[in-house]
């Protein structure tokens, strides 16, 4: 390639890096076609129709006015669903993280067929419906669900862990573990059987190295399926619908109330344009953090 | 031999009329609730009019709710895909707004004339099709003595054993209305502020605000024991669960749902659109759709059997607390807000 | 340097500073290490020297505390560490792969051991300069592994492992993944240091140049078994079995057949183990086999034997024929001064050597 471009004339050259051009414009298109198709046009819309006029019975005019961006300035309670909703869903991914993160580095570090039934084990719940599985944990943790039959047989009174914040947060942990311990897997390259053994050598104490090697080198993994819950936890509404009991109020519920119940679509635009606000600062974050990482 | 030949070339002219029939044929596209409703509302009032009118095809396209029929009428605007939908009131009212409807009175459908005043809604293109009211639930192998009072619900032995629809659904709205005129309010477009205070009595009982996927499964299971649910489904599923569920209208009364049938502009139906909904209106439809599900009709001329419309309000009218669902629209917001910070923390 | 090693006093003559007694590392039924028993003397570099497979890196990790020993000892200046965890054990591991911390500039990477030690800061900020110092490397010392070359790469390694005094230098092929030319720099480099700062090193390897131009002393290994251990010239010279005769340095092996211990070849007799009999190998190395011309009066060698040369190949420096001897090719190595004549293949041929430049090994299981 360098010999040739040494010989050829400078212009061939040239051409040579524009019908390279070229060939990734050719190659990215057909995605970013589909995402302009998919993706930006109906946020485009979603956008425009925050702003149209909405009547109470939730007739739509197609009246630019800014009353619904106001409303929800206005009213704390949305604020209050846009704190619910970051703190929860923060929540959420940590829990995640400190129960996904050893089922991870188990995984990394097995081999062989065990691996492959390990990995089969751990992406299978992908393949049930996150709402099939909801029912499953209303079924393990209602008041006469599973775990409390088991406290009332050791004679603990029956706790409330469903139709609530605790219902919620179980339930969603569980159905993002999957993501997560992917995403952690993915981002699990640098670790190396070698660098701990070294570290060994060199006198550190198992939790030390955990601490010092294994920590540092996963962070670019754990950013990976932080970023990745986070956005999942925020967008879910299933599950919060069929285990918050009516009780726990985020963004992504209202959106679903605002649009199907009370047919208030442009309200329900207003709120999806802020949760891509807080996607796109969450995207902000991964990458700061990222690059304080590498 | 010969006879056999004859009925052949019969068969044959016929099936030959037929086809030719057959291509006229007209299809009108149906919206409407899917499960339960979609399943008995085809048996009762589809299918005998198919049967009378072989021309015409009734395509059923279920819908979850009226919310999502609202929005394919709204994206189908340039070119509409259905001819008739049966939804909520309410979002009726959103779809005569947004000029997606063709008015229907006496001079499109005859049986109008027939129709109950309540059926008929000033500035809503649709006409009622069916009335539903709110009723009170519970699963009787555990509630043992039957229930009289929607205060009931805030007894404390069915304390975390309570399953109602709470807000936005219209049946936790319904009740907070139901609640207000029961404390004496008299004027719930202007204040709920009683209804709000009852249901905050109601609420630290309840289990769930959102029962699913519906609440009656969910208090047959006996995952709850007594909640509030619209009489049609829960009498429909009195039966199939042998009468474990049951349903009472307490004391305090209860009020109407109106499911409303529109007439969609610019549907591809045309003329056999306006027969279906004279059809779906006529005392005849209405009284097979009533012992069939337990709506109460809408048309009064419509003879039902005593069993039928001892199991809907109709013999309790008195009891039913008018509503201006129109009008309330514009004062759901508030409610809605009074319910969150009034109720909702109240049943933490 | 090595005076801030505190081995305890050595033990009972005849013993060395490391001593594995019986160290075995059995999987299921297979014995990756069966029954090793070693002797190093302090501050000698010895080389685990075999093929692939022969346990030569299990024993090493063994020493480690990497890998746990099935049975047997492992002794450091007196102290048994069999059951001493790894990061207790205060030794220094080179890896083939260098297992850098790629988080960690070089200096953070040296200076790791330290930390894990207490090691004062000022004292950490100097020994960590001496040893970056030690193995050429100043100035790099806020590079990231990721910037530097695969040799660097391993001096920081190797810094990072002398650094903290180990009390025995581990290195697992630390060679193996460099070029040719960085290796034979990094081995005088590696020998330099280790003999400055008189550590006592294991260096496992599978070349044996490497093993007989670094080290005091080779231990050579096959199939989890110590085949012989000596210093370069006694391997090269008096190779104890067919193997190592084998492994070490080039050799002709000549099947023949033995009667109450002489082996019969070519018509020769070749002496072998006092009564040996059956199928055995002669072996001699083709640099110690003298050529010359049918006919002409060879007089050095006490064994003599005719052929026809098979194969003449001329590599520069040196002239190789391939003889067939009685059916069986005997490569014949000679330097070449110049101006000698280049036997073509088809010439009849005489070779001798010396006695003691064969070796007869019984082949018979």
């Amino acid at each position: 390639m360098s010999a040739a471009a040494a010989i050829a004339p400078p212009a061939p050259v040239s051409e040579a890096r524009r019908s390279g051009l070229a060939l990734v414009v050719l190659l990215i298109a057909p995605i970013a076609l589909i995402n302009a198709l998919g993706f930006l046009v109906p946020v485009l819309n979603l956008a425009r129709m925050s702003f149209y006029e909405v009547e109470p019975t939730g007739a739509m005019r197609e009246v630019y006015t800014l009353a619904t961006w106001l409303t929800v300035f206005k009213d704390t309670f949305y604020a209050e669903l846009i704190l619910n909703s970051i703190t929860v869903s923060l929540g959420i991914t940590l829990l995640t993280l400190v129960c996904s993160y050893p089922i991870a580095l188990y995984l990394h570090r097995s081999s062989g067929t065990w691996r492959t039934i390990l990995l089969v084990l751990v992406i299978s719940p992908l393949l049930t419906s996150a709402v099939v599985r909801t029912y499953g944990w209303i079924a393990i943790l209602s008041d006469s669900g599973l775990v409390n039959n088991a406290l009332s047989a050791i004679g603990i009174a029956p706790l409330r862990l469903m139709f609530n914040k605790t219902g919620v947060v179980i339930g969603l942990t569980e159905i993002l573990m999957p993501y997560m311990i992917l995403a952690l897997l993915a981002g699990f390259g640098r670790l190396d059987p070698r660098i701990e053994e070294a570290a060994s050598t060199l006198g550190a104490p198992p939790f030390t190295i955990f601490r010092r090697i294994i920590l540092p080198l996963t962070l670019p993994g754990i950013a990976l399926g932080c970023l990745l819950c986070f956005v999942l936890a925020v967008s879910s509404f299933i599950t919060p619908k069929l285990l918050g009991g009516g009780r726990v109020f985020l963004l992504a519920t209202e959106i679903y109330d605002q649009a199907i119940v009370t047919l208030n679509w442009p309200l329900a635009a207003t709120l999806s344009i802020l949760v891509l606000v807080i996607f796109g600062g969450a995207l902000v974050l991964y990458t700061r953090a990222l690059r304080a990482i590498m | 031999m010969q006879i056999s030949t004859k009925f052949a070339i019969a068969a044959a002219i016929a099936a030959g009329l037929s086809s030719h029939s057959a291509m006229a044929q007209q299809t009108v596209t149906l919206m409407a609730y899917s499960g339960l409703f979609q399943e008995r509302y085809t048996k009762a009032v589809v299918e005998p009019f198919m049967k009378a009118n072989p021309g015409i095809k009734i395509e059923y396209f279920p819908m979850p709710n009226s919310a999502q029929m609202l929005g394919n009428l709204r994206a189908q605007k340039a070119a509409p895909q259905a001819d008739v939908a049966i939804m909520d009131v309410s979002v009726s009212k959103a779809a005569t707004d947004e000029k997606l409807l063709v008015k229907i009175d006496e001079k499109t459908s005859p049986n109008v004339a027939d129709l109950f005043s309540a059926a008929r809604i000033a500035d809503v293109d649709g006409v009622a099709v069916t009335f539903d009211n709110l009723v009170m639930i519970y699963n009787s192998d555990i509630v043992k003595e039957a229930p009289t009072s929607w205060l009931d619900l805030a007894d404390k032995k069915y304390a975390g054993k309570v399953a109602i629809p709470g807000m936005p659904d219209i049946q936790g709205l319904s009740l907070v209305l139901i609640l207000e005129k029961a404390r004496g309010g008299f004027n719930h477009l202007r204040s709920v502020d009683k209804g709000i205070a009852a249901m905050g009595e109601i609420a630290p009982n309840v289990q769930t605000w959102e029962p699913k996927p519906e609440v009656y499964p969910v208090i047959i299971s006996g995952q709850a024991v007594i909640g509030a649910g619209w009489n049609a489904r829960a009498q429909v599923n009195a039966d199939s669960s042998n009468g474990k569920l049951k349903a009472v209208l307490p004391q305090e009364g209860s009020v109407f749902q109106i499911n409303t049938i529109n007439h969609v502009a610019g549907g591809p139906g045309k003329e056999a659109t306006a027969k279906f909904i004279d059809y779906a209106l006529s005392p005849e439809a209405q009284k097979a759709f009533t012992e069939s599900m337990f709506y109460a009709p809408t048309n009064a001329k419509a003879l039902i059997s005593e069993a039928a419309i001892a199991r809907t309000a109709v013999k309790s009218m008195d009891k039913v607390i008018p509503v201006d669902w129109i009008a309330l629209a514009k004062v759901r917001e508030p409610i809605m807000d009074q319910w969150r910070r009034k109720v909702i923390p109240l049943s933490r | 340097m090595t005076d801030r090693i505190t081995a305890p006093a050595a033990g009972q003559a005849g013993e060395g500073f490391l001593s594995l007694k019986g160290l075995t590392k059995s999987y299921g039924g297979f014995a990756a290490v069966d029954n090793l028993d070693l002797e190093v003397p302090k501050g000698e570099l010895v080389a685990f020297l075999g093929p692939s497979g022969c346990g030569k890196t299990t024993s090493l990790r063994m020493i480690a505390g990497l890998v746990p020993a099935t049975s047997g000892r492992i002794v450091v200046g007196g102290q048994d560490l069999t059951e001493v965890p790894t990061h207790r054990r205060d030794m220094g591991l080179v890896f083939q792969s260098y297992a850098l911390f790629p988080h960690m500039s070089v200096a953070r990477n040296v200076a790791f051991g330290l930390e894990m030690r207490k090691v004062g800061k000022d004292e950490i900020a100097q020994r960590v300069k001496e040893a970056i110092a030690l193995v050429h490397l100043s100035g790099k010392e806020e590079h990231r592994p990721s910037q530097l070359s695969g040799g660097q790469q391993q001096r920081v390694a190797l810094a990072r492992a002398l650094v903290v005094r180990p009390s025995i230098l581990l290195l697992d092929e630390p060679l193996s993944n460099l070029d040719a030319k960085l290796r034979d720099e990094m081995r005088n480099e590696i020998r330099d240091i280790q003999k400055r700062l008189g550590i006592t090193a294991i260096f496992v390897t599978h070349d044996q140049v490497e093993a007989l131009t670094m080290c005091d002393k080779v231990v050579v290994m096959n199939q989890g078994r110590l085949e012989q251990v000596g210093t370069p010239v006694d391997l090269y010279e008096t190779p104890k079995t067919a193997f190592v005769a084998g492994f070490v340095g080039r050799s002709n092996r000549l099947k023949a057949t033995a009667r109450d211990g002489v082996a019969e070849f070519a018509g020769e007799s070749f002496a072998a183990q006092a009564g040996l009999s059956g199928p055995v190998e002669i072996m001699v190395r083709p640099h110690r086999v003298v050529l010359s011309a049918a006919g002409a009066d060879a007089t050095a060698g006490d064994h003599r034997v005719s052929g026809i040369v098979a194969r003449t190949i001329f590599a520069g420096d040196i002239l190789q024929y391939d003889v067939d001897v009685a059916g069986q090719i005997v490569s014949v190595e000679l330097a070449t001064r110049g101006g000698e004549t280049v036997l073509q293949p088809g010439a009849a041929v005489t070779l001798s050597w010396r006695r003691q430049d064969v070796f007869v090994y019984g082949t018979a299981a």
